[in-house]
């Protein structure tokens, strides 16, 4: 008995042969030199004589002509030919009671055994050199389909895991593109929804007490409203999940935990929008994600550690070289976010707007080489002294360069004090040639020495500020950003703001 | 994210164009599937810039989903079962 697998493959074998144009083109030159032959094909291997009789007397010329007791002589002697072909291997020839003649060719390959090609009523003897070409043309048809269908049932396997895979290569670009855990983890949310072709996915991850699931996104895509709960970890699927390291999968949900060293988190999806239920299938390629998305977390979660080891370096440099500056020099929190609006306003992307974050901490951080009696000097400089002052921004590059994570800062430190029409320093850039983010630095540097007290000269109020640094757009200061400059100042949030900050409370307007 | 954009042709305008069929073929038999224009244009063999347009086109009648990054997008299928029951119809229907 053939197995299923081996049925459906010798279906799949004769259809192909019923079709093959070679098979054609052969019977037809074997059968010209035969005559009269007629071909028959034989889709099992121990056909019934009833099978046979049918397919034997559907086309004999002298079928009509045959007594019932001469039918079954020649039924008889086909068997003994097919069972000789089948045992042997080998084609072999038969001759009927009638004077007419065939041959019967088994198809087989290896020890399977699935059927034959026969011929019948030749008038002629068939000679030994026709069955032998017959047997080798066959065997090459026959090689040759099976080699196809061999093919395309490799291609059927392969093509929906290399399409899977290619899925699972694209989603760990997708989520591998940001290191912002506020914008990945809806990300990984999104993707698994649409791999796994749910209707919602949460996202928890495990507190510092690792006794929590801190709910993090949920999206549910039937606009359903969505909650986010804790969860104990060891209740539900999700605590389960994480309790035991393990999926845990029911008929509308699927929790997969995300393990790095340790469970760190635990991705559930819910309700399919075919409403069937969640198959072993969908766990795999779930597990596939969760560690993928592991590894972005992580990496996510790292760079936000980095991110405020950097920020608080920064702002430990920024506070040492404080001590040596007068107290009216220290930065102030409006500044910060007057320069970062004004990037924003700029279109500056989020890792220039971080550059322009450090710079406002680091921008006067070669004042530390400036002696205190030019520093705190209340009247004009010399020219000596002014000299000494202009090296401040080389000398800030010096002391920030060896800080990797500021490398992007150096050019803003360095050009802050150059002007929109040239006559700045250190290098006398002008225009495009100074950084944009230089050119903000400058404008938001010069406002805030003008408004806060500053021993060589008077404060001036905000309004006079603005009407200075409007006087000198386009010749100190690039007009573009002067003009941002003005805009961010006029924002109530900003102005209050900055009244609180250097005036301890807001001025009446 | 989704385009939000309005459908600008009908689902079987895009029926009419090899590229787009073959996309949409493509989608409805890999429904878990998302893949970038480079993956796209391997399994239907056809030009990687005719299917960007392409998927580009089917964003925007709502038949595919960007999802965009920085460097990268990668389209996957609706996931409006009346839209997926429709374009069923058609891909059954003889051209």
């Amino acid at each position: 008995m053939l197995k299923t697998k081996d049925t459906a493959y010798q279906k799949e074998l004769f259809e192909k042969l019923k079709t093959s144009v070679s098979l054609k083109r052969e019977e037809e030159c074997i059968g010209a030199c035969l005559k009269s032959t007629q071909w028959w094909l034989i889709d099992k291997p121990n056909p019934t004589l009833n099978e046979l009789s049918k397919l034997l007397y559907a086309n004999c010329p002298i079928r009509k002509k045959r007594s019932a007791g001469k039918k079954k002589i020649c039924l008889d002697d086909l068997r003994a030919c097919l069972k000789a072909a089948s045992r042997d291997k080998a084609i072999k020839k038969f001759d009927c009671k009638e004077g007419l003649h065939g041959f019967v060719y088994p198809i087989a390959q290896g020890d399977k055994f699935y059927g034959y090609i026969g011929a019948c009523y030749s008038k002629r003897d068939v000679p030994t050199e026709i069955l032998n070409i017959f047997s080798a043309f066959t065997d090459s048809i026959i090689r040759e389909i099976e080699k196809e269908l061999e093919l395309s049932k490799l291609y059927e396997t392969i093509r929906p895991r290399a399409i899977a895979l290619s899925t699972v290569h694209t989603v760990h670009r997708l989520i591998s593109s940001t290191l912002d855990l506020n914008e990945l983890l809806p990300r990984i949310a999104r993707l698994s929804l649409q791999i796994m072709r749910a209707n919602r996915c949460s996202i928890k991850l495990v507190d510092s007490t690792r006794k929590i699931l801190l709910p993090k996104v949920t999206i549910d895509l039937r606009e359903k409203k969505t909650s986010l709960k804790k969860v104990r970890i060891g209740r539900w699927a999700p605590g389960k999940a994480v309790k035991f390291g393990r999926p845990i999968k029911g008929t509308g949900y699927l929790a997969m935990p995300f393990i790095d060293e340790d469970v760190i988190g635990v991705i559930t999806v819910y309700d399919k929008i075919d409403k069937k239920p969640f198959t072993t299938f969908d766990q795999e390629i779930m597990a596939t994600l969760a560690e993928q998305a592991v590894i972005a977390i992580k990496n996510a979660q790292l760079y936000k550690e980095q991110e405020k080891l950097t920020i608080g370096s920064i702002k430990s440099l920024a506070t040492v070289l404080d001590t040596r500056t007068p107290a009216t020099y220290i930065r102030r929190a409006s500044f910060s976010k007057i320069t970062i609006s004004m990037g924003q306003a700029l279109h500056l992307n989020d890792s220039d707007l971080k550059s322009l974050e450090y710079a406002v901490l680091l921008h006067d951080a070669g004042q530390i080489v400036v002696p205190d009696e030019i520093l705190t000097k209340p009247a004009k400089l010399t020219g000596k002294e002014y000299d000494v002052v202009k090296e401040h921004p080389v000398r800030g590059v010096k002391i920030i360069r060896h800080m990797k994570a500021l490398k992007s800062v150096v050019p803003i430190i360095l050009h802050h004090h150059e002007n929109y029409d040239g006559s700045g320093y250190p290098k006398g850039l002008k225009r495009d040639q100074i950084p944009l983010a230089a050119r903000i630095m400058a404008v938001v540097s010069a406002f805030e020495a003008m408004i806060t007290k500053r021993p060589y000269r008077a404060t001036r109020t905000i309004d006079e500020a603005v009407e200075e640094i409007r006087k000198y757009s386009g010749t100190q200061f690039d007009p573009k950003v002067v003009e941002v400059l003005l805009k961010v100042v006029k924002r109530k949030d900003m102005r209050t703001m900055l009244e609180r900050e250097i005036y301890g409370k807001p001025m009446p307007s | 994210m989704a385009s939000r954009c309005l459908p600008k042709m009908k689902v079987q305008d895009a029926f009419r164009s090899q590229v787009h069929l073959k996309i949409i073929t493509f989608f409805h038999e890999n429904q878990a599937s998302i893949d970038t224009p480079r993956g796209v244009s391997t399994w239907i063999r056809e030009d990687r810039a005719r299917v960007k347009k392409a998927l580009e086109d089917l964003v925007a009648m709502e038949i595919l989903i960007a999802h965009r990054a920085t460097s990268i997008t990668g389209y996957s299928y609706t996931r409006d079962r009346k839209l997926i029951s429709k374009i069923a119809r058609l891909l059954k229907k003889p051209t």
